[in-house]
């Protein structure tokens, strides 16, 4: 089997593990692991915050849709990584401009999925709130808000895996710390060893969160699977 | 009958619903569709009509317009003196299936119907365990309607309709998705509330047997434009249940199906 790879380009799992331990020696393991994090999930809870927010408005309140989809339609088709060299003219090198490229990303996804939600709740729902006399805001947090939750709760599980990847994007391009930043550094070593702890290090990592999401949304919605 | 003077005597009898020349027009691709002809009629308080017909006679379309959900094109419709201009809690409705919020256990359905009454959570919690057992559903408050029956989620949904005490109660279908047995005892048990309760009802169906069993009155309709062709007054005494059948209920039964067999000819 040998000779079939080149081992520059694929390391062996051995290589990369000891790799692994280097940079754990080195302290960056954990403290990238740390700091991609924590930007991922800064930039995950505001984005999904404002994406809930904007959905519910944009489905339910129609001038504000009429004003707001125009707009979000044109925003959507323009990847984080587009997107990254603007941010740090705005906001610098520094944190902000990954949190921003990291919002933008998952608020664009949860924004979709709940206004689909919120747009389409069964008209049987409305007609049975309205004619048990639920005044509007009962009818929204009671029945629109549940009903468009599946959609919503999708749209987070989308969102969580956006946030990883536009994490990347932020993270090759002025940064100094996070994974990607260290996939980045080591290409410039040729340490394609390295590289793969940071790709093993995103899978694992992505991989952990979604499993936890479906865990959570399981018992949130559990009427979906009833 | 009875029960029925003492109620007049009582106070002016609530669930007067009068329907005069009600029309409703779609337009469709351009064309203007008549879903349904001008239509007078009036439900007087405390009784039970059924509107029997063909699928796309416009059953459906009167009932929505009475309920508030689909507006007029021209005539009016006035519940208790008062014009429909919209849903009301004080015309209930009961669907055909899939109207319960699968978020809400049984009891949260019952409740969600009180919240629109002053009680504390503990008087409507009380009110909705009481509901469940009048509907023979005792100790199943903490089930989501996922994990119930499709009888059992249309007790339920009588429960909630029945909760917000409406002064007029639609239901489209409701029993409509179910097998015969069960549909049997829910024609039973709707006859029970309804006798002690006398809210007056509009009952579409399919089904000439349960409308006769059920009804004082039935309209029978027939298609495009939707209209009604008769009008049939059953007679028999009551209190009703499915196992009587007198020479009136076979002399109306032949004459129902004469007239949709020849409205469904028609079509």
């Amino acid at each position: 089997m040998t000779g079939l790879v080149n081992p520059d380009f694929v390391p062996a799992p051995t290589v990369i593990m000891a790799a692994a331990s280097e940079q754990y020696k080195e302290g960056v393991l954990m403290s990238d692991l740390r700091i991609s994090l924590k930007r991922s999930a800064v930039g995950f809870f505001l984005g999904a915050m404002l994406g809930v927010l904007f959905g519910l408005l944009t489905a339910r309140l129609r001038p504000v849709g009429y004003m707001l989809h125009p707009i979000l339609n044109v925003l959507r088709p323009i990847p984080a990584i587009a997107l990254a060299p603007l941010a740090i003219v705005w906001f610098g090198i520094g944190e902000p401009s990954k949190y921003f490229l990291i919002t933008y990303t998952v608020f664009l996804a949860v924004w979709l999925n709940t206004d689909h939600g919120a747009s389409h709740v069964a008209t049987t729902y409305i007609r049975a709130s309205r004619s048990l006399g639920a005044a509007t805001w009962r009818e929204f947090f009671e029945v629109v808000v549940p009903a468009a939750a599946p959609h919503i709760v999708s749209g987070l599980r989308l969102g969580a895996a956006l946030a990883f990847l536009s994490l990347v994007a932020a993270e090759l391009t002025g940064a100094s710390s996070g994974i990607g930043y260290r996939i980045q550094e080591s290409r410039q070593f040729l340490r394609t060893d390295r590289m793969f702890v940071g790709l093993v290090q995103l899978g694992l990592l992505g991989g952990l969160i979604d499993f936890c999401f479906l865990q959570i949304s399981r018992r949130v919605v559990h009427w979906e699977q009833a | 009958m009875s029960g029925m003077a003492e109620a007049e005597n009582a106070a002016p009898a609530l669930g007067d619903v009068l329907v005069c020349h009600a029309e409703i027009v779609f337009e469709q691709k351009g064309r203007y569709v008549q879903a349904l002809a001008p239509i007078s009629l009036r439900l007087e308080p405390g009784s039970f009509t059924s509107l029997i017909g063909p699928s796309g006679c416009g059953k459906s379309t009167l009932l929505n317009a009475i309920a508030g959900f689909t507006p007029l094109t021209s005539g009016s419709i006035r519940v208790d003196g008062s014009e429909v201009a919209g849903p009301s809690p004080c015309v209930g409705v009961m669907f055909q299936q899939y109207a319960l919020f699968p978020w809400f256990t049984a009891r949260g359905n019952i409740e969600f119907a009180l919240k629109r009454f002053d009680m504390s959570s503990a008087q409507r919690r009380d009110a909705a365990l009481k509901a469940l057992v009048e509907v023979g559903l005792e100790g199943k408050g903490d089930y989501y309607p996922g994990q119930l029956s499709g009888g059992m989620r249309q007790r339920v949904a009588l429960a909630r309709t029945l909760a917000a005490r409406p002064n007029v109660l639609l239901m489209d279908e409701p029993f409509g998705a179910l097998d015969a047995q069960t549909r049997l005892s829910m024609q039973e048990l709707l006859l029970g509330i309804w006798e002690t309760r006398r809210t007056t009802v509009l009952f579409i169906t399919h089904d000439i047997d349960e409308a006769l069993v059920l009804s004082d009155r039935i309209f029978v309709m027939s298609t495009a434009p939707g209209r009604i062709v008769d009008e049939i007054a059953v007679n028999s005494p009551r209190p009703r249940s499915v196992e009587n059948i007198d020479d009136a209920y076979i002399a109306n039964r032949s004459r129902m199906l004469r007239l949709l067999r020849s409205a469904h000819n028609a079509h």
